[in-house]
């Protein structure tokens, strides 16, 4: 038989184990539903984003319409207007919830009614509309034709100049590298510790010494660790189809087509740190003597995940920073990072290269490593080893 | 015979602990042969090295000859001292599982897993989660795993222990008709009235060391033989016959440890000269009592 034939079997049987529990169903509808529940929320509370509904009582305030439009469009402030004939109407519209402020506008004074107040953007869009129809009335009664002051009440021309322009779809990107380190983060979280578990399960139970003597260790570590990945990796594609889907339906964001193009190389990142942490991992639940220590030894492994984790948002935010640049070359660290850098795109030719490089050998050493201390630590009875003593016995 | 097995010269050591100190032996096609000794004498590392779970220090394993490799192992079966299997895994997915692990296509997989089922018993609770069977019917559960795919070697450390008189006598039935199909088989036992029963060669270690190792007969012979005689007379009249020492004097008539070279006919005479003889016998002392001469001297 050859070696993937095994392989094979190993990780169709952790498949069918971990399809069989009623956990597993639950935990995918849940994370499903959360995923659904987090692209939806926000959609639907975005509604406070929609026009400020303007009130405009009596014909000096009615005049203003126009110009309050064009400020509020350059200030890219979204209101709306409508005309009241008095205060009371207008009054019953604020109470009734159909109007957001209320506009009195007499000769030299003006009003704001709400109910709750009105954003200080709103309110200077509407200022700056009561100053330009007051500046006009002025400068009439004083008996200066416009046409006169004309180039004093021109705005200086200002431009802005980017040096270092982000890209536009740029926090598109940003999000996606957190996510795909937050997915990595949860996949390990959610199935590193069945990895684990998985192997001091057949350690205590003495069902590796049958195993053994069909497969070798990284026969058996390996179908456990793809099997086991591709659970996790079906499940969170569930998750994420319904998080599609419900973006589809209530448009919630825009994915630009820019951040798909990255998701192949940053599925590559995942693969590799999920090999990665998945054979240390099985390593350390090697070396148990009882299920009840397999927190214990797998705690140090997790730390480096969290640290991973941690570091990605100083990481997005300057990319380009040395330490940055140096962490992201560390195996535990890479699949955190590199997305981070990926995703901002100044990145040498040979830096992902190397980086890949780096990483295939990172995960062959691991299961190297692995595989040794599995086949020690499982003919080893007695208390739980330690990491030396476990590559020392032979 | 030829031998199918072949260990020669296995040394092992854990830290300070020697383990295996020169293990050589071999199992011929359809032959059964014990290994039996006291803990820690040896035997677990020996069948371990033999799985290739343990690679030993020095030494080799061969096979028909050849030193053992993957594919060769695909046909051994196994049963550890330690029993172990999934516990949650369905009794007949299980045996199939470990049948396709040694290499047994799907179908034949699980026809072979139900045979064996239904061979050791166990054939209505195919279904059945390991966990919620008795002690007993997991230790079924283990050999057919172990015998599932066909071994042409099979290697048994313990098999007997803690099996009832039934399961017992099933479970010798099952290995001579094994050997009677031609597969090796090696197996390691504290019940040495069972080793007898079943093997024809034995293999005693003790100290990671071969003490003794052949067929009953040939093991006794190393020792000087034990006479039982039985004469009408109160006096001493074999302590003076060169050769033969006094082991014991009871009801029974005397029991004299005779040096190999010594012609039983002259203690018969010598007998015969006090009174009339009606016991004359050598003791064929079982293997319980080989054994215990053998790590006793």
């Amino acid at each position: 038989m050859s070696g993937w034939v095994a392989v094979r079997l190993i990780a169709g049987r952790e498949i069918a184990e971990r399809l069989q529990g009623r956990v597993i169903r639950v935990m995918t509808l849940l994370t499903a539903l959360l995923v659904i529940a987090g692209v939806t929320i926000p959609g639907l509370i975005s509604g406070s984003s929609a026009p400020t509904r303007i009130g405009l009582v009596g014909t000096p305030a009615q005049a203003l319409a126009p110009s309050l439009r064009r400020i509020a469009q350059a200030a890219r402030v979204r209101v709306s207007t409508s005309d009241f004939a008095d205060d009371a109407a207008a009054r019953r519209a604020l109470a009734g919830g159909r109007l957001d402020a209320a506009l009195i506008a007499g000769p030299s004074s003006a009003r704001i009614e709400s109910e709750q107040g009105i954003s200080a953007s709103v309110r200077a869009v509407i200022g700056s509309a009561l100053d330009g129809a007051h500046l006009r009335s002025e400068l009439a009664l004083a008996g200066i034709p416009l046409t006169k002051v004309l180039p004093a009440l021109t705005p200086v021309p200002v431009t802005v100049a980017e040096l270092h322009p982000k890209a536009p779809d740029q926090a598109a990107r940003d999000v996606a590298a957190v996510a795909a380190a937050l997915l990595m983060y949860v996949s390990l979280a959610m199935y590193g510790g069945a990895v684990a578990t998985g192997v001091a399960q057949e350690k205590t139970s003495r069902t590796a010494e049958v195993l053994l003597a069909a497969v070798r260790p990284r026969q058996l570590l390996t179908g456990k660790v793809l099997g086991i990945g591709a659970t996790a990796l079906g499940q969170l594609g569930i998750a994420a189809v319904a998080g599609l889907i419900a973006n589809a339906v209530v448009h919630s964001a825009r994915i630009p087509g820019s951040v798909i193009a990255l998701i192949p190389a940053f599925l590559v990142c995942f693969l590799a740190g999920f090999l990665l942490f998945a054979f240390a991992l099985a390593a350390a639940g090697a070396l148990v003597a009882r299920q009840e220590e397999v927190q214990m030894v797998t705690t140090p492994i997790m730390v480096l995940l969290v640290i991973g984790y941690v570091l990605v948002y100083p990481a997005v935010s300057s990319p380009n920073a040395g330490w940055v640049r140096v962490v992201s070359f560390l195996p535990p660290m890479t699949p955190m990072l590199m997305p981070a850098r990926i995703a901002l795109g100044h990145l040498a030719w040979w830096e992902l290269p190397l980086s890949a490089l780096i990483m295939a050998a990172s995960v062959y050493g691991m299961v190297r490593l692995a595989s040794r201390v599995y086949a020690n630590a499982l003919i080893h009875g007695g208390p739980r080893l330690g990491w030396r003593a476990a590559l020392a016995i032979r | 015979m030829s031998l199918a097995l072949e260990l020669t010269d296995l040394r092992h050591r854990f830290g300070d602990l020697v383990a295996l100190d020169g293990i050589s032996f071999g199992v011929g096609e359809g032959e059964i042969v014990g290994l039996v000794g006291r803990n820690g004498a040896g035997k677990t590392t020996t069948m371990r090295a033999i799985m290739g779970i343990l690679r030993p220090d020095r030494g080799a394993v061969r096979w028909l000859g050849h030193e053992v490799g993957e594919g060769d192992r695909m046909r051994f079966g196994y049963m550890p001292e330690e029993r172990g299997l999934y516990a949650q895994m369905a009794l007949r997915h299980q045996v199939a599982y470990f049948a396709r692990l040694h290499g047994l296509e799907r179908e034949a997989a699980l026809a072979a897993a139900d045979g064996w089922l239904d061979r050791l018993g166990l054939s209505g609770r195919a279904d059945e989660r390991l966990v919620a069977l008795s002690h007993g019917n997991q230790q079924r559960v283990q050999l057919a795993v172990a015998l599932v795919h066909e071994p042409r070697l099979l290697v048994l450390d313990e098999p007997f222990a803690g099996l009832d008189p039934e399961a017992v006598d099933s479970l010798s039935e099952v290995l001579r008709e094994r050997a009677l199909a031609g597969a090796a088989i090696l197996f390691s036992s504290h019940q040495l009235e069972l080793v007898e029963r079943i093997c024809r060669r034995v293999v005693i270690v003790d100290a990671g060391r071969i003490l003794a190792a052949g067929t009953l007969r040939e093991l006794r012979v190393r020792f000087p033989a034990q006479l039982r005689v039985r004469v009408d007379t109160d006096e001493d009249w074999a302590s003076a016959l060169p050769g033969v020492t006094v082991a014991g004097v009871d009801e029974e008539g005397v029991l004299l440890v005779v040096d190999p070279g010594v012609d039983p006919q002259t203690v018969l005479r010598a007998a015969q000269a006090r009174g009339p003889v009606d016991h004359f016998a050598f003791e064929t002392g079982g293997l319980l009592e080989l054994y215990r001469r053998m790590v006793s001297g």
